[in-house]
């Protein structure tokens, strides 16, 4: 750390080192500077975000997250931009990962970056105004803006090539998202992303309507597959972020959840990447091997999704004697069948006629663009959050990380078919292991402008949360980056010169997760109360828009 | 021959082709729900299916002439094709000098009609659809052809009721050997079915050439692939496997319903063991088989 420390003083105006986290602060004028040695020193980029304290001291600040991951340190670099010039350089020439990031800040800060390769927009809506950014402390949540017409700003092909549309629906995605890939012949030479279809706020509705405690709900819908991560992850920051010791036990119980988690959604995988090349057979028994997962789920919490366990202090469920007799039967029956999976794909020679030599991410490529996650793992990339940053029960377990060189869809296959068989060894040792105890303790007051970084290795990757407490009893600032936000920006990279026969597979081989994504929100939360439109109501919505 | 064999056999194989296909095609969804360990739609789903689409509406994307009259041109044209086979007996019901030509001919144009319905669409999806089936008909239907004229060559007959009765009197050769496991390797792209369904991979293009299609056009090219599951699997087995026949044509025709059953029992079990090629992988099997199977003319033509 104090090599790091010493190098960055040069350009920069002070550093602090809390727990893990060293903050830098720096002028506008030397983000390149820092970024540059940063990159060089081995950091990995993680995202970036703004905080709005324009009624305070009149200026938003500039949050880049990295991380370094061997010596398990955070940098946190923040420069203030005054409100009169909200500008500041592009650093996407040093760091191509953050592309996307610098788009989300225009979008919801007006933060301009110069020389940025993409202005486009990423987050809003094409009908939003001009010059109304959502995230600012002066937007009030539920306001509407007036619609402004605009043209959809989408990439022009060149002449002689044709724009194939997948999406924005379309029958392989499960959610809408509109991928246009421009082709010539039957290759693909370019390729453009608009998303965010279901950006639905989360993160402002968290910052002005709720507390400390509801969040965790909201956190836990923001993904339909793996939500257990996002509400792990805000109650793991604001712990942090409080000085929070939680009961072991209810550690065991988050670990428990996350791998059980893993484990449907990589089944869930395995079986959509199959029904992607046409092989239903092995779509429809991948996921009835999957089942009896989410039947364990709803014996212990009375729903097949995980929600409603993570509180800020601990969890708010025990796991009975039974239930771990339960799960561990059906943990070993799945094992069974998850190695018998395993060696029919292993075995099949047409599956590997489609899977091997497509999607090629190198090495270099992935570091580029930070992506995490069995995609990286794939790619060779040895990073899994449960042993570079352990949380919850993982400094006690023994972790191992599975590896593949080979850079394919071939490779992110197998990589999570042997994580399945990780998450049951990790299951194993909790079942053995589960110290007895109470599942929470009770959270006094939280101290506001403290700030923590929390990370899950969610089954897409790495997921970063950060919580700034606020003065109101709930957090001033919290920021969710999901794994598939990296994993998208390298999809240009291995979609080019891939055929369209391939590309649904592709893009599937990310296992991209659009809610996660765009954060986004479907139950009226200020009423607390689920709303039934009748079909006349909502023609009426329709009509109304 | 008689008109009334002629009647009788016609009759009897439009039935088989024609109104039997929904059923068959049932019955390869039940199998592939049991390999799924799935419970699956009623044996006569595909019936109900078809009654239903014939009721909806008929959306036309194009005003193109060719888009609306094609779909019905395949479903014609497989009943045309049906009349060539010998089911009843040795001998189909239309049995002319040059059939095989005409049948070679008719198949092609239920492919064609499909093609063209889906280039005249106008839709993105069903223009790569329609070259991918243009490339697999082009690959593919060469081998049936080479194997037929293979018989034709042994037989010495242009005729397929000549061919036929040869078979079944002289049994296999060598090049007739060849030719048939040639036609069996090649069935399951003829009929168009996993790992050969390129041409409407619903996870890569929408469906491809059926895209736009709809209400009864729709459940005409729903049914003439259906019937053409049918027609392939009762070319192999009439003509490639003519045995064993006897003298009555009802009892023929329950044989040759007993193994059409069993070839498209073995090609749904293909169907639902494999994942779908790509275009090019598919291409250079069936370019390989092609090959392969010239090699049977030569030996033909060598008396072997």
């Amino acid at each position: 750390m104090t090599k790091v420390k010493k190098i960055i003083e040069n350009i920069s105006d002070k550093i602090e080192t809390i727990d893990e986290n060293l903050i830098v602060y720096s002028k506008p004028s030397q983000i390149k500077d820092v970024a540059k040695l940063l990159v060089m020193q081995g950091a990995r980029f993680v995202h970036l975000t703004a905080n709005d304290f324009i009624s305070q001291k009149n200026f938003i600040e500039l949050n880049y997250f990295f991380s370094l991951i061997d010596d398990r340190i955070n940098i946190i670099v923040k420069i203030p931009l005054e409100k009169e010039e909200l500008s500041i350089s592009s650093i996407s020439e040093v760091v191509p990962a953050v592309i996307w990031a610098e788009r989300e800040c225009n979008d919801l800060f007006g933060v301009n970056f110069e020389g940025h390769p993409d202005p486009r927009r990423l987050v809003l809506p094409d009908d939003w105004p001009q010059g109304v950014h959502p995230l600012r402390k002066d937007f009030f949540y539920s306001s509407r803006p007036p619609e402004s017409k605009q043209p959809p700003p989408l990439k022009k092909p060149e002449e002689g090539k044709t724009v194939i549309p997948i999406g924005p629906f379309y029958p392989a995605l499960e959610e809408p998202a509109y991928f246009r890939l421009i082709v010539e012949g039957e290759e693909i030479v370019d390729f453009d992303y608009r998303g965010f279809y279901v950006h639905r706020g989360i993160e402002k509705l968290a910052e002005s309507a709720l507390n400390y405690q509801q969040i965790p709900f909201l956190a836990e819908r923001i993904c339909g597959i793996c939500g257990f991560v996002h509400s792990s992850a805000y109650c793991q920051a604001v712990e942090k972020a409080a000085n929070i010791e939680i009961p072991l036990r209810a550690k065991f119980i988050r670990s428990l959840f996350l791998e059980l988690e893993r484990l449907h959604s990589h089944l869930l995988w395995v079986g959509l990447a199959a029904h992607i090349v046409g092989f239903d057979t092995l779509f429809m028994q991948a996921w009835r091997i999957r089942e009896p997962v989410m039947y364990i789920c709803e014996i212990i919490t009375g729903n097949r999704k995980t929600y409603g366990i993570n509180i800020v202090g601990g969890v708010t469920i025990d796991i009975h004697e039974q239930h771990l007799k339960e799960i561990e039967k059906i943990i070993s029956q799945i094992e069974k069948e998850v190695r018998e999976l395993r060696e029919i794909i292993i075995d099949d020679e047409v599956i590997q006629l489609r899977f091997k030599n497509v999607g090629i991410l190198k090495h270099e490529d992935a570091k580029k663009y930070c992506v995490s996650g069995p995609v990286a793992r794939a790619s060779g990339i040895n990073i899994d959050m449960r042993v570079n940053f352990p949380y919850a029960a993982y400094p006690i377990l023994n972790i191992r990380v599975p590896l593949n060189k080979s850079e394919d869809v071939w490779a992110r296959t197998i990589v999570r078919l042997e994580e399945i068989l990780v998450s049951i060894s990790i299951i194993k040792q909790i079942l053995e292991s589960i110290p007895e105890g109470p599942t929470s303790v009770k959270v006094s007051k939280i101290e506001p402008w403290k700030e923590a970084i929390s990370y899950i290795e969610a089954p897409r990757g790495q997921l970063f949360h950060y919580v700034m407490t606020g003065p109101d009893g709930r957090p001033y600032r919290w920021s969710v980056r999901a794994p598939s936000y990296q994993n998208y920006q390298a999809l240009s990279v291995m979609l080019k010169g891939a055929s369209i026969a391939d590309a649904p597979l592709i893009i599937g081989s990310i296992d991209p997760c659009f809610s996660c994504t765009e954060r986004y929100e479907v139950i009226d939360l200020k009423t607390k109360s689920l709303n039934f439109y009748t079909v006349e109501e909502l023609k009426k919505c329709s009509k109304a828009k | 021959m008689n008109t009334e064999f002629i009647i009788l056999s016609s009759v009897l194989n439009i039935l088989i082709v024609l109104l039997l296909s929904p059923l068959f095609d049932g019955f390869t969804r039940k199998i592939r729900a049991l390999i799924q360990s799935r419970v699956g739609p009623p044996l006569l789903q595909s019936y109900y299916d078809l009654l239903k689409l014939m009721g909806k509406e008929d959306l036309k994307s194009t005003i193109n002439p060719l888009f609306r009259l094609s779909p019905y041109l395949s479903v014609v044209s497989i009943g045309m094709a049906s009349l060539l086979i010998p089911i009843t007996g040795l001998v189909p019901p239309l049995n002319f000098w040059g059939d095989i030509f005409l049948f070679i001919y008719i198949i092609t144009v239920v492919g064609i009609a499909i093609i063209i319905t889906a280039s005249a669409s106008e839709n993105p999806f069903a223009y790569i659809g329609a070259s991918r089936k243009m490339m697999l008909h082009l690959s593919v239907e060469p081998i049936l052809a080479i194997a037929l004229i293979t018989g034709a060559i042994n037989a010495g007959s242009f005729k397929i009721g000549d061919i036929v009765s040869w078979y079944y009197s002289n049994g296999p050769n060598v090049s007739m050997l060849l030719s048939t496991v040639c036609v069996f390797l090649s069935l399951q792209a003829l009929i168009g079915k996993i790992p050969f369904d390129i041409s409407e991979a619903e996870q890569e293009i929408a469906e491809g050439v059926l895209i736009e299609l709809s209400g009864p056009k729709y459940a005409c090219v729903k049914w003439a692939n259906m019937s053409r599951q049918v027609l392939f699997c009762l070319v192999f087995t009439q003509i490639f496997i003519p045995w064993p026949l006897s003298e009555n044509s009802l009892i023929n025709v329950i044989i040759a319903l007993i193994k059409v059953t069993a070839i498209i029992f073995i090609s749904t079990l293909i169907e639902s063991l494999n994942p779908r090629l790509r275009i090019d992988q598919a291409l250079k099997y069936n370019l390989t088989l092609a090959l392969f199977s010239l090699t049977s003319i030569f030996l033909a033509l060598l008396g072997v």
